[in-house]
C-alpha cells in the first residue's frame, strides 16, 4: 500500500500536469471569423457552398488583416482609421508594468474573459451569459447617441464602460482612471474596425473577375481607399450623427404627460404593445432574435433546408464544415425578449435622455424600430414619462391591487387566491 | 492489521484514476481556429501600404463610347412550381388572417399563361456614363394585409421611396443593411431615400410581423430591373460603346449569393449570375427566352 501511495503521488504531481499538455504559451493571435469565412454573404438565407472561402483565401484575408491591424500584442493602425497608437498600447498586449510603471496591458485584464481577444464576443465566459457579450466585428453597437445606423461617439463608448449595463453582465469600470477608460476603448474600436474590415474583405470576393483568380488585390487604392476609408469614415463622423433632442418643458403637468404616454404606448402610431405587451411586461412577442444571433439562426434553417433537399458531396462537405464552426466558432442563438419595463431597469441607461435615444433611433442590432418622424419630439418625451412611472405603477392591469382571500385549499390548507 | 472493507474505487491506483479524469476534463468540440497569418508577408504588405505607394496595378484601359442603348429580354420557368408554402401568422390575427386568408410564401412567382418567371432583378454592376440625373418622382412600396405589395423592389440611389402602410394595424419597415428600421403608422407613410447603393438585393422585414419579407435593391446608376409577371423586362439609356456586366439574381436561386446562372455558353454567362454585354449606339439589345428550370431554383 505505501509503495501504491507514493507511485500515486508520483503520478498525481508529474504524469498529469504531462498530460495536461504543459509547455510554453504560445503568443496570443487574433481568430479568423470562420462563420463568415464559410459563408461571406450580407444576405444568409442566399450562401451557397461555391462561396465558401478556400484555404488560400482565408489565409491571404488573416495576412492582410495582420498587415493592416497588427497582432493582439503588437497592434497597429494605419493613420486613415484615425485611432491613436499610444492609446492602443496601453490597452494591447499581455498585462504588465511599462518603464514608468504604468499598468498596459488592459483589454486582457479586464475585457478578455467575456469579449475574446479578436472582440468576437466568444471569450471563456459567454456561452455562460444572457446576454452574450457584445460581438464588436460587425461595428453594431446597441447603446448610443446617435442615430440608427450611426456608430456611437467616444464619449458612448465611454459611459457604457463607466457606468456598464444595467441587467446585462458588463459592469461598470468606474474604478479604472479616465485615461484607462479612454485606452480601452479606442481599443474597442481597433476591433470593431478591424472586425468590419475582415467582412469587407471576405465578402468582396464574390465581387472579384475571372482575372483576378480568387485573390484580393493587395494595392493602397484597394486595401485602404476602397474597403478601410468608408469603415474609418463612418467612425469619424458619429459626432455628426448625435440626435437632437428637444428640452424637456419645465411646465410640464407630469400627471397629463403621463396620461398621454400611456395613451401613445398602447396606440397604433407607435405601435409598443405589440411587442412590449398590453401590460408592458415584454410579453408582446418573443420571436425575433438580435442580429448577432439572427445571423447564426438563418445559417442554421439553411443548413436545415439543403440537407432536406438531397446535397450533393460538394454541398455535404460544406454543410459538414458548418456544423464543425458551428460547433466550435459560434454562439447558440437565443431570441431577443423585449424589454419588460415594469422592472425599471434599462440596459442603455435610466436617465430620461438614454429612453428617449431609445425611442427615437430604436436599437441597432435590435428589433426594436425607430420613432421618429411617425411620433413627435414631445410626443416622445411623453412616452418617456409613461415608462418611468410604469415601475410605479399599482393601479394597472397587473391586478395587484384586487383583493386577496384565505380560502380552503387541496388536503383542507388554507390557500390565498385572488377574487376575480 | 483488521480486514477493511475497501469499495471498488479504492481498488484501482488514484493514479490510474486522476489520469484518467484529466484527459476526459475539457474535452469538447475544440475552437475552430482559422489561419494564422504569414507574418513575412504581413510586414512587407503593411510596409507598402505605409510607404503610400501602390503596388505596380496598371491603370485601366478606358474604353469608352458614345450613344446609348438598351437590354430586353423574359425570363421563363421549365418545370413545376410545387405547393406554395403557408406563412405562419402569429400576431394581428383579425387583419392578417382576416376572414380566414392566408399568406403564402411569394418568393416563385411565375405566370401561370406565359410561364413568365417574376421578381428577377437584373443590374449593371459598373458603368462609366449615366445618361440621366435621378428622378426626384416618388415611388411607392406598400404593404397590405401583412405582406409587402412589391416582393422585390428596385430603386436608385437618391430617389425617394414613399413607404406606405395601408394596414389599419401599424408595422415596421426594416431594410436591413441601411439606416431604415421606422415605424410606419396605419395608414401613413414616410419618405425613405437610399443613400447608397446595395451590392445584391438585401432583404426588408418586419420587426412585429417576422412572416413578412421583400427584397430591395438600390444601384447608383439606376441601371437595375425587376422581372414582371410575365418575366420581361427592359434596361433603357445603357452607355453604349463600353462593355457592361450584368448581374442577375433570384431570390430562391441557388447561385452564390443568389446569382442567377443560366445555361447561355454564347454570352459566357457564369455560375455566379454574370455576362457581359456591348451595346452599339441606339441598339436594342433583345436576349429573347431565357430559360430558368427548376432546378437553379431549388425546385
Amino acid at each position: 500500500m505505501i509503495i501504491t501511495t507514493r507511485l500515486s503521488l508520483l503520478a498525481l504531481f508529474v504524469l498529469l500536469p504531462l498530460a495536461s499538455g504543459c509547455g510554453p504559451t504560445p503568443p496570443a493571435s487574433f481568430r479568423l471569423n470562420m462563420v463568415e469565412a464559410i459563408s461571406p454573404s450580407a444576405e444568409k438565407d442566399s450562401i451557397s457552398a461555391e462561396q465558401a472561402l478556400t484555404p488560400a483565401q482565408e489565409k491571404q484575408v488573416a495576412t492582410i488583416l495582420a498587415a493592416m491591424f497588427g497582432t493582439p500584442d503588437t497592434p497597429t493602425c494605419l493613420p486613415e482609421t484615425g485611432l491613436d497608437p499610444a492609446k492602443l498600447v496601453l490597452a494591447a498586449g499581455p498585462v504588465r508594468s511599462d518603464i514608468v510603471g504604468r499598468k498596459n496591458g488592459l483589454y486582457r485584464e479586464h475585457c478578455v474573459h467575456c469579449h475574446g481577444i479578436t472582440g468576437d464576443g466568444m471569450g471563456p465566459t459567454a456561452a455562460f451569459l444572457n446576454p452574450y457579450p457584445r460581438d464588436y466585428r460587425p461595428g453594431v453597437f446597441k447603446f448610443k447617441s446617435t442615430e440608427r445606423a450611426s456608430k456611437p461617439t467616444h464619449a458612448d463608448l465611454y459611459r457604457v464602460l463607466h457606468e456598464g449595463l444595467a441587467g446585462s453582465s458588463m459592469p461598470s469600470f468606474a474604478l479604472l482612471s479616465p485615461v484607462q477608460i479612454d485606452a480601452l476603448v479606442e481599443y474597442v474600436k481597433y476591433l470593431s474596425m478591424r472586425g468590419e474590415t475582415e467582412l469587407a474583405l471576405m465578402r468582396y470576393y464574390f465581387e472579384l473577375d475571372e482575372e483576378d483568380e480568387g485573390k484580393l488585390p493587395e494595392t493602397r487604392e484597394f486595401l485602404v481607399e476602397e474597403i478601410l476609408e468608408p469603415i474609418a469614415e463612418k467612425w469619424a463622423s458619429a459626432e455628426d450623427q448625435e440626435i437632437e433632442v428637444p428640452e424637456m418643458p419645465e411646465d410640464l403637468d407630469l400627471a397629463a404627460s403621463i396620461a398621454k404616454g400611456r395613451e401613445l404606448f398602447h396606440g397604433d402610431k407607435a405601435n409598443c404593445v405589440k411587442c412590449h405587451g398590453v401590460t408592458a411586461l415584454g410579453d408582446g412577442q418573443a420571436n425575433d432574435y438580435d442580429d448577432w444571433s439572427k445571423n447564426i439562426y438563418k445559417i442554421e434553417e439553411k443548413l436545415k433546408t439543403l440537407a432536406d433537399s438531397e446535397p450533393d458531396s460538394e454541398e455535404r462537405q460544406w454543410i459538414a464544415e458548418f456544423e464543425r464552426v458551428l460547433a466550435g466558432d459560434a454562439l447558440t442563438p437565443r431570441t431577443i425578449p423585449p424589454r419588460n419595463l415594469r422592472q425599471g431597469i434599462y440596459r442603455g441607461g435610466r436617465r430620461p435622455l438614454d429612453l428617449y435615444y431609445r425611442i427615437h433611433a430604436g436599437i441597432n442590432g435590435a428589433p426594436m424600430p425607430a420613432a421618429k418622424g411617425t411620433v413627435a419630439p414631445e410626443d416622445i418625451w411623453h412616452i418617456v414619462n409613461y415608462i418611468r412611472s410604469l415601475p410605479y405603477d399599482f393601479d394597472g392591469e397587473l391586478g395587484a391591487d384586487r383583493a386577496v382571500a384565505a380560502q380552503p385549499g387541496p388536503a383542507g390548507r388554507l390557500v390565498a387566491t385572488q377574487e376575480d | 492489521m483488521p480486514e477493511v472493507p475497501i469499495t471498488i474505487v479504492r481498488r484501482l491506483p488514484p493514479a490510474v484514476v486522476l489520469v484518467l479524469a484529466a484527459t476526459v476534463v475539457g474535452c469538447g468540440p475544440a475552437r475552430v481556429a482559422g489561419p494564422l497569418p504569414d507574418a513575412a508577408a504581413a510586414a512587407a504588405l503593411r510596409a507598402s501600404l505605409t510607404s503610400g505607394e501602390s503596388a505596380g496595378a496598371a491603370a485601366e484601359e478606358v474604353v469608352s463610347g458614345t450613344g446609348w442603348g438598351s437590354l430586353t429580354g423574359r425570363f421563363v420557368f421549365v418545370g413545376t412550381t410545387g405547393e406554395r408554402r403557408v406563412l405562419t401568422v402569429s400576431k394581428d390575427i383579425e387583419v392578417c388572417s382576416k376572414d380566414g386568408m392566408k399568406l403564402y410564401d411569394n418568393s416563385l412567382r411565375v405566370d401561370p399563361a406565359s410561364n413568365g418567371l417574376a421578381d428577377v432583378v437584373i443590374f449593371v454592376r459598373k458603368s462609366r456614363r449615366v445618361k440621366n440625373p435621378v428622378s426626384t418622382e416618388q415611388l411607392v412600396f406598400d404593404q397590405k394585409n401583412c405582406e409587402f405589395l412589391s416582393p422585390v423592389f428596385a430603386a436608385r440611389v437618391g430617389q425617394p421611396i414613399d413607404v406606405r402602410n395601408s394596414d389599419p394595424i401599424g408595422h415596421n419597415t426594416n431594410v436591413s443593411g441601411s439606416s431604415f428600421n421606422q415605424l410606419i403608422p396605419a395608414g401613413d407613410g414616410t419618405i425613405f431615400t437610399p443613400n447608397r447603393e446595395t451590392g445584391m438585393p438585401v432583404s426588408v422585414t418586419c420587426n412585429i410581423h417576422p412572416w413578412m419579407k421583400a427584397y430591395a435593391v438600390f444601384r447608383d446608376d439606376g441601371y437595375v430591373a425587376v422581372s414582371a409577371a410575365d418575366g420581361s423586362f427592359t434596361i433603357s439609356d445603357l452607355p453604349a460603346g463600353e462593355p457592361l456586366e450584368f448581374q442577375v439574381w433570384h431570390a430562391r436561386s441557388l447561385g452564390p449569393n443568389g446569382g442567377l446562372g443560366l445555361e447561355k455558353p454564347e454570352l459566357k454567362w457564369s455560375s455566379k449570375g454574370r455576362f457581359e454585354i456591348t451595346l452599339e449606339p441606339d441598339q436594342v439589345r433583345d436576349l429573347g427566352t431565357l430559360e430558368v428550370p427548376a432546378a437553379a431554383l431549388g425546385g
